[in-house]
């Protein structure tokens, strides 16, 4: 369970640039990369942002969570790219093989184990209307 | 609607540098680490102990931290056996992360030690997203868990290049096959090395420690 401090670095994160950035309108979505190799719940995460956010000025946003690909790098034949999945029946699973997918060589992860926050979506705000409308 | 580019870091970037801090923290005391991983019960401190002992006996002094959410009792252990130890208790964190090791380590006798093994939190599954700054991993796994530990955590042993598949003696009685363990491993990791061991006999720990590449 360690969603609840993954979401509390998250939020401390986005607190702290929105103290100095303020967005204009309502903050409705936040959008997260997740690394696949990452084994964290999704729900728990959104349910520990959900409770984590509240009285704060992005209450009631949603987490939007993007699972992202693996990439690795060989350092045998310097393939770079996405790796193989392993997805039998039974394993109800689908399981980045950490294996050259062009050499089988032993491989170095350089994408796959992060977790950030990349982009908000902003609710428009409705423009004031001024006092004396011109005749 | 609109968008806003954040462009914020990795949170897990923080987990990654205290780990990089440990590791040369290490390394500049000539300490090599090691992270042994695995569910509660499988015999991770048994087979440190055991692995400890040969180490021993070809000269190479060998220390051991027992991270726990409670409790002092591997730590004990540990001394039992006289290897200079230290214990982390993490509260009620599922696992070790490198800012406990790193103060962990401020305070042990590095000096007394060529190799330490860091046993961490009895998990199968939140360990995998913490690296702490070791030069390898370990996971131990037993028998008695079931034919079916890899498939039920496939993520933790496709990025973990050494196992121990422990208490295989006791694999007839629970009616498991080790093999179809080692199946499933090879699969997920081609690379890795799984090695069949029961702690309590000593059976199979030279192999695991060549493994290891000791």
């Amino acid at each position: 369970m360690h969603e609840y401090s993954l979401a509390h670095s998250l939020l401390e994160g986005l607190l702290e640039h929105l103290a100095a950035h303020p967005a204009e309108g309502r903050i409705v979505k936040v959008h997260v990369r997740q690394g696949e190799l990452l084994t964290l719940s999704q729900e728990a995460l959104r349910e520990a942002w959900r409770i984590l956010s509240e009285g704060t000025p992005v209450a009631g946003s949603e987490l939007v969570i993007e699972k992202v690909p693996v990439k690795v790098r060989c350092p045998n034949c310097a393939y770079q790219g996405k790796v193989q999945y392993l997805a039998e029946e039974g394993w109800h699973y689908t399981i980045p093989v950490l294996s050259c997918p062009k050499c089988e060589g032993r491989v170095e992860v350089v994408e796959g184990k992060d977790l950030a926050i990349t982009a908000l979506s902003v609710e428009d705000q409705e423009p004031t209307p001024t006092e004396n409308p011109p005749s | 609607m609109h968008e806003i580019r954040t462009g914020f870091g990795d949170i897990l970037k923080r987990q990654l540098e205290l780990a990089e801090r440990n590791y040369e923290f290490l390394a500049d005391r000539g300490v090599r680490a090691i992270n042994v991983m695995g569910a509660i019960g499988s015999g991770k401190t048994a087979l440190i102990i055991q692995m400890a002992q040969r180490l021993q006996g070809k000269g190479v002094r060998v220390g051991a931290i027992a991270g726990d959410v409670a409790g002092d009792d591997d730590y004990r252990r540990f001394q039992a056996a006289g290897l200079p130890s230290t214990v982390i208790n993490t509260g009620d964190d599922c696992h070790l992360d490198a800012h406990r090791v790193g103060h962990a380590l401020e305070e042990f006798p590095l000096s007394a030690v060529d190799v330490l093994f860091i046993e961490n939190v009895g998990n199968l599954v939140c360990p995998a997203d913490f690296p702490l700054g070791t030069d390898q991993d370990l996971v131990v796994i037993s028998v008695t868990e079931g034919e079916d530990m890899v498939r039920k955590h496939p993520k933790m042993f496709a990025q973990t290049d050494v196992i121990a598949i422990n208490k295989v003696d006791l694999a007839e009685i629970v009616g498991v096959d080790p093999q179809r363990i080692v199946e499933d491993y090879r699969k997920v990791n081609p690379h890795g090395r799984a090695v069949l061991t029961d702690a309590k006999s000593g059976r199979g720990v030279e192999e695991l420690l060549s493994a290891l590449g000791f």
